[in-house]
């Protein structure tokens, strides 16, 4: 599933797996929200997806249903009547057990529990309420009206309470503002949800439009490098290069600039997810060991292969140690070496990137962590950077709770000390 | 090459189409290009090209997926092979998405601004093969 997620990120949908039978193709019901109306931006047309698929439709929440949970069958009888007649549903239980099974599975907006009861009383039943559904609004009935158990029950999660005899327009004015509590609770999460979504795809759509000119010139200095080969001056050829290089710089920017912003978002790291990280470190070191500049580098890596899996997404965990590795490859010496070991420590995985670089003066290294922060020496000045990497590795590392740390001497190399936190057996990713 | 083979080029940006145009057809190559989904599908039907190099943010965000799925329906474009080249993966580090998974048949994902030596040995590859049923010769492939 990780794979279609980033996927799916760039166009602010949901896709979902269907479960198919081993050897029939899977099925993805993908839902794509609407565009929204951004300043200054081109806006495409909006126009609706070319493939006929299925938008989940998620059923709303039944508004008017009310759980009764009350021993007394004369009162179950008559709220069930007073809500019934009011317009509500009404599904009645005559024990918290019961009661909760049933509100588990249905999650309605509103519940009624008496406080005194055999076995389960009110009290526990908000409690236990309260661990699966923060939001149902929860009206307790009492004989006892005194202010003490309305603090207990208010102090235990509950809405209001209802001291009895009651009469029938109490119950339904009770009830009423419950439900346009619960409604407004809803609504709320609606519209902060609403507009996470919408920062999320205006920085997608604003990181695809600034790139896209680039894009544009860097594919016709490409093509024109290629197709010309031996034909333009040394100068010529010189410059393009160069043109090339700092086109690559900016895109490198946009990139980083729109990783971070997702980090901040909080729409990467899946604190959830499990990733094992040798297959991710051996992934990216095959790839990195690919770069012109890692050509002379010994790289060495040492991860146990009982590592447990750590908390984390695998896009996010790719990020990071892409960037630690890429550093110890740019910072590092011709001839020289990066070593990755990974052991187990007090419940944490750490990690160790060193590298046998130019190091880093101790007067940079309080800085290192900082936006567009890029350590100036002679020997820096022609390493290409956008002083962003490390802060994402920061950021990440702190979404899922863990620490980095920097250990460097000039001259001699630098390591970095990434703790991640086990995570805990729960679903798999990667 | 016995006979000249067609590219279709599916991208909304007019400028890197004339860029990849150029490198083709100095290769030999016949190339044709449309500017979205849409158009692409309709004229890759009529000219049922060797291959097709889409794009994917086009004017729908995922548009080049959406067409991708929609060809794949298509029966006489369900063989074709596709390179689907976007800057996208560069926003994902590692980005991989396994042909196997089968929900995004393409052949091939390639980055943007996409290599010219790269693109053209993978074009020759997946036009070459086209003669035995595509793709999934080179389905087993990963970006690398």
């Amino acid at each position: 599933m990780i794979l279609n997620k980033p996927l799916l990120e760039p166009a602010a949908g949901v896709a979902q797996p269907r479960q198919a039978a081993t050897g029939v193709d899977s099925r993805f019901d993908c839902t794509l929200y609407p565009r929204v109306q951004n300043r200054g931006i081109r806006q495409p047309e909006v126009r609706p997806p070319m493939a006929s698929l299925n938008p989940i439709q998620a059923s709303p929440p039944e508004e008017k249903l009310v759980v009764v949970i009350d021993d007394d069958e004369i009162m179950r009888l008559s709220c069930e009547q007073i809500l019934t007649k009011a317009g509500y549903r009404v599904e009645t239980f005559a024990n918290g057990h019961d009661g909760i099974r049933r509100l588990r599975e249905i999650r309605p907006p509103l519940l009624v529990v008496d406080i005194k009861m055999p076995e389960l009383n009110g009290f526990e039943v908000i409690r236990s309420v309260r661990q699966f559904d923060p939001d149902m609004a929860i009206v307790v009935i009492t004989g006892y009206a005194t202010i003490e158990t309305a603090v207990d029950a208010m102090k235990a999660g509950a809405y209001d309470f209802l001291p009895k005899p009651f009469t029938p327009g109490e119950l339904r004015m009770i009830i009423e503002r419950g439900r346009e509590r619960w409604r407004l609770i809803k609504e709320a999460q609606r519209l902060r949800r609403e507009k996470e979504e919408v920062e999320r795809r205006f920085i997608t759509l604003v990181s695809h439009q600034l790139k896209s000119p680039l894009v544009a010139v860097k594919q016709y200095l490409d093509v024109m490098l290629f197709s010309l080969q031996g034909q333009l001056p040394d100068k010529a050829v010189e410059w393009v290069g160069r043109s090339q290089a700092r086109l690559v710089e900016m895109l490198t920017l946009i990139q980083d600039w729109l990783a971070l912003s997702k980090i901040e978002g909080g729409s990467w790291s899946d604190l959830a997810a499990s990733t094992p990280l040798a297959p991710i470190v051996a992934d990216i070191v095959q790839d990195q060991r690919l770069l012109p500049l890692a050509a002379s580098l010994t790289i060495d890596v040492a991860l146990p292969a009982d590592l447990p899996p750590v908390r984390g997404d695998r896009v996010s965990l790719s990020m990071l140690v892409s960037n630690l590795v890429g550093n110890a490859i740019k910072y590092n010496r011709p001839g020289g070496s990066i070593s990755i070991a990974s052991t187990l420590e007090n419940g944490w995985v750490k990690l160790v990137v060193r590298d046998t670089g130019i190091g880093i003066p101790q007067e940079y290294i309080p800085h290192l962590f900082q936006e567009f922060f890029r350590v100036k020496t002679p020997e820096t000045q022609d390493i290409p950077g956008t002083g962003l990497g490390l802060v994402i590795c920061k950021r990440i590392v702190t979404e899922l709770g863990g620490s980095i740390e920097v250990s460097s001497e000039e001259g001699q190399g630098t390591a970095f000390v990434v703790r991640l936190p086990v995570a805990e057996m729960k679903k798999e990713t990667g | 090459m016995s006979e000249t083979k067609t590219v279709l080029i599916i991208d909304d940006d007019p400028d890197y189409v004339t860029a990849i145009e150029a490198l083709l057809q100095s290769s030999g190559y016949q190339v044709r290009s449309a500017c979205n989904g849409r158009e692409g599908l309709h004229l890759a039907r009529t000219i049922r090209p060797d291959l097709i190099l889409l794009d994917v943010m086009m004017t729908e965000r995922t548009e080049g997926f959406f067409m991708l799925q929609e060809a794949r329906r298509i029966p006489e474009l369900s063989q074709t092979p596709v390179i689907v080249i976007s800057s996208i993966y560069t926003d994902q580090p590692n980005f991989r998405v396994s042909p196997e998974a089968g929900w995004l048949p393409a052949s091939l994902f390639l980055p943007k601004p996409v290599d010219p030596a790269r693109l053209l040995a993978e074009v020759r590859r997946l036009t070459e093969a086209a003669a035995d049923p595509i793709g999934h010769s080179a389905a087993g492939r990963r970006e690398s």
